[in-house]
């Protein structure tokens, strides 16, 4: 009885052994994000040319370091909805369950840092042999707040001047060779449009007034481009109530007022609209380039012939943005998983122009000036945009500040409600969230 | 004189049929909507959601929810977790609501204003101290942890209150002249009449607890405990109000289903409950 007992533990120890051995050549590190979920689309797909999408090339990405790395290290991957995001990675975060990777935007990452979650990983970067020195200036500000590196930049994401060149042709706003003439100034955009209304009946813009805070975005750039800001970052105080502001906020509100764009479009009805051939302008980012351009292409939109341009110097030359990066979150972990999480940075960092297919702006000054990125369809027209990116000042709570002005605002643009009282309204709601950071 | 009375009045029943009718068409056309949303392709949503009728068809949007490897894990866990919440709280809500009702002890009147209060607190503050507790239990990721804080539902207990308040006494006095003791007069009397109220708190639990986001998205952290809400939004790419709609109404519809089942089977309780509590 004994020795039987004796012999099943030695023979369950012996099944054990080659297990454990096994298990523990592979370091496991957790990586959560959005972008959405394809792991079953995707799985065992290595080859970057079949990734279509944000979700297709990061999957694809993922799945060929599992594959290639030669140091056992194995990625899983969480997806979240871009929504919720920030809920599921903070209750993380609370119940001890930090993923090693994150992906994080530069407008959130100040909450993270301010409350000693994340950990800076600059020198740990550089030791891997990421040149920190090689990214465009707005990137490299994009990871940095008090004077550490935070995270390593994955994109630029921009406001750009999308074009249904079609009803421009029609307008006979072109130039010689066919290209569309964008407007200099305010005054021009307004010219523009009475000539797309008289030559063609068409609306002269589509531009979301309500979903993803794009009217803040857009008075955001156009105070960069006066060369004021919205928020200060030394008195930590929003300027919104100024002259800049009620200059922006007025263009604004004149787009929408004299029909230029439709107040009651979000995100979808604007996209929705511009595809579909009524406006010759669309006010959307880098990530729609690729989707309005290939529903040019196939036959099936509203339009043949799109182009895209860097966003008009309406009151000067600035363009809003944010980023992607990546952060690696608090957690009591191994050195190994440290090593292994860097390794996957360097990794992603290494193949930054496969991101470049979905729109969003390289990172590294070598990548933005290298011919693979300039054979991309469309980008060279906009490859001004990262060199007049601007973003928010770091400070905390940029969210529900935004979310704040976003209601302000949206009054002003669907109501009688004069731009002074929503630029007064919007300026007293942010300086009471501001008195809340730590 | 007869005839025409007769006539006015199957008249106006035709009348109040057809008014009746016109509206529940009005109301089921946002449904029958995302119904032929969810079988339309995403590329032809961008440019146009116009339209009541699935043309042109596709599968896709559903293929789709079906090819995640994940979906049926997550289909479970909200089963467990909605099975579980509702049947718990029937337990606890009859069995709080018999005691109101009917016992005598000290400070019920209290602890009832108490569970009244509880009514008025909404779900969202209370949604930092109870994760807190469960992270100090180091539960979370469970489904207790998704299920036990729903169960001591204030509404749920109220209406079982009022349920047992409306039975005659009668009934009761006549089972303990049998010599029937208090649980016996409560399972084999009470709850057997209680059925209709028991049903319609069972489906607005099961409804409640299945639809349920927020707070299976901050306990459920890892994919394979998220339930099926929580699951398939994670699937959404960041751009799926323009380029994927199709796939957010086929996931709105797909995860609408159960609910429509459990309706459609206990729908007539609830008419049933309906009429008990308005005496007819």
């Amino acid at each position: 009885m004994l020795k039987k007992s004796i012999l099943s533990l030695l023979l369950s120890g012996a099944l054990v052994a080659p297990g454990a051995a096994i298990a523990q050549t592979k370091t496991e590190i957790s990586f959560l994000r959005f972008f959405g979920g394809c792991a079953d689309e995707y799985a065992n797909v290595t080859d970057l040319d079949k990734a279509v999408g944000e979700c297709g090339v990061i999957q694809v990405l993922t799945n060929k370091f599992n594959a290639e790395n030669k140091d056992g290290i194995k990625v899983n991957t969480q997806n979240v909805d871009w929504n919720a995001y920030y809920d599921l990675l903070s209750t993380k975060l609370a119940s001890n369950e930090a993923p090693d990777v994150a992906v994080m935007h530069r407008s959130t990452l100040p909450n993270f840092v301010a409350r000693d979650l994340i950990e800076p990983i600059g020198e740990d970067l550089s030791k891997a042999g990421v040149d920190l020195n090689d990214f465009a200036k707005t990137a490299r500000e994009a990871v940095t707040y008090e004077n550490k590196t935070w995270g390593l930049p994955f994109d630029i994401h921009a406001l750009l001047w999308h074009v249904n060149v079609d009803i421009m042709k029609e307008a006979g706003l072109v130039d010689a060779s066919g290209a569309p003439i964008i407007p200099k100034n305010a005054q021009e955009v307004f010219e523009q449009a009475k000539i797309v209304k008289e030559k063609t009946g068409k609306r002269y813009m589509s531009m979301d007034a309500r979903n993803d805070a794009m009217p803040v975005r857009v008075f955001n750039m156009l105070m960069w481009q006066q060369g004021a800001d919205v928020f200060s970052a030394e008195t930590g105080k929003p300027t919104i109530n100024t002259p800049e502001g009620k200059k922006a906020l007025d263009f604004i509100q004149k787009v929408y007022k004299d029909g230029l764009a439709v107040p009651t479009h979000g995100n979808g009805e604007s996209s929705q609209s511009f595809l579909r051939g009524e406006a010759a302008v669309a006010v959307n980012g880098t990530w729609a380039v690729n989707n309005f351009s290939n529903q040019a292409a196939s036959g099936k939109a509203g339009f043949k012939t799109y182009a895209v341009a860097d966003f008009p110097p309406i009151f000067g030359k600035a363009t809003w943005s944010d980023s992607h990066m990546w952060v690696m979150p608090k957690k009591n972990r191994t050195p190994e998983q440290k090593a292994a999480a860097i390794t996957f940075l360097k990794y992603l960092n290494d193949n930054g122009i496969s991101w470049a297919k979905t729109g969003h702006l390289p990172v590294r000054t070598s990548v933005l000036q290298s011919d693979v990125f300039a054979k991309l369809p469309f980008r060279s027209s906009y490859a001004q945009t990262a060199q007049m990116a601007r973003a928010v000042p770091m400070v905390q709570n940029q969210r529900p500040a935004q979310d704040a002005m976003r209601d302000s605002f949206g009054a002003a643009l669907l109501t009688d409600k004069s731009t002074g009282d929503a630029l007064a309204e919007a300026q007293s709601k942010v300086e009471r969230l501001f008195r809340r950071v730590r | 004189m007869a005839a025409k009375q007769l006539r006015s009045e199957r008249t106006a029943e035709w009348l109040t049929r057809a008014v009746l009718v016109g509206l529940a068409a009005l109301w089921m056309i946002p449904l029958v909507w995302i119904v032929t949303m969810s079988f339309k392709p995403n590329d032809v949503l961008m440019m146009s959601t116009a339209g009541l009728l699935p043309i042109p068809f596709t599968l896709k949007n559903f293929n789709d929810i079906f090819f995640v490897s994940m979906t049926p894990r997550w289909l479970f866990n909200s089963t467990v977790v909605a099975l579980g919440t509702t049947a718990l709280t029937l337990v606890v809500a009859s069995l709080a609501g018999y005691a109101f009702a009917r016992l005598d002890f000290p400070f019920k009147r209290t602890l009832f204003i108490v569970v009244l209060a509880g009514l008025m607190v909404p779900e969202q503050a209370l949604v930092i101290p109870l994760h807190s507790v469960i992270t100090s239990w180091d539960m979370h990721n469970t489904h207790f942890a998704l299920m036990a804080p729903r169960v001591a539902l204030p509404v749920g207990v109220f209406l079982m209150t009022q349920f047992f308040k409306a039975v005659p006494k009668e009934l009761e006095e006549a089972a303990a002249l049998d010599n029937a003791s208090r649980f016996t007069i409560f399972r084999r009397i009470m709850l057997p009449l209680s059925i209709p109220a028991l049903v319609t708190l069972g489906i607005y639990t099961f409804l409640h607890s299945w639809n349920d986001f927020f707070w299976p998205l901050v306990s459920a952290t890892n994919t394979n405990m998220y339930t099926i809400t929580v699951g398939l939004a994670s699937l959404q790419g960041n751009f799926a109000q323009t380029e994927g709609l199709g796939f957010i109404m086929a996931t709105a519809v797909f995860a609408s289903l159960p609910i429509v089942v459990v309706y459609l089977i206990f729908q007539k309780y609830l008419v049933r409950g309906v009429a008990l509590s308005t005496g007819k």
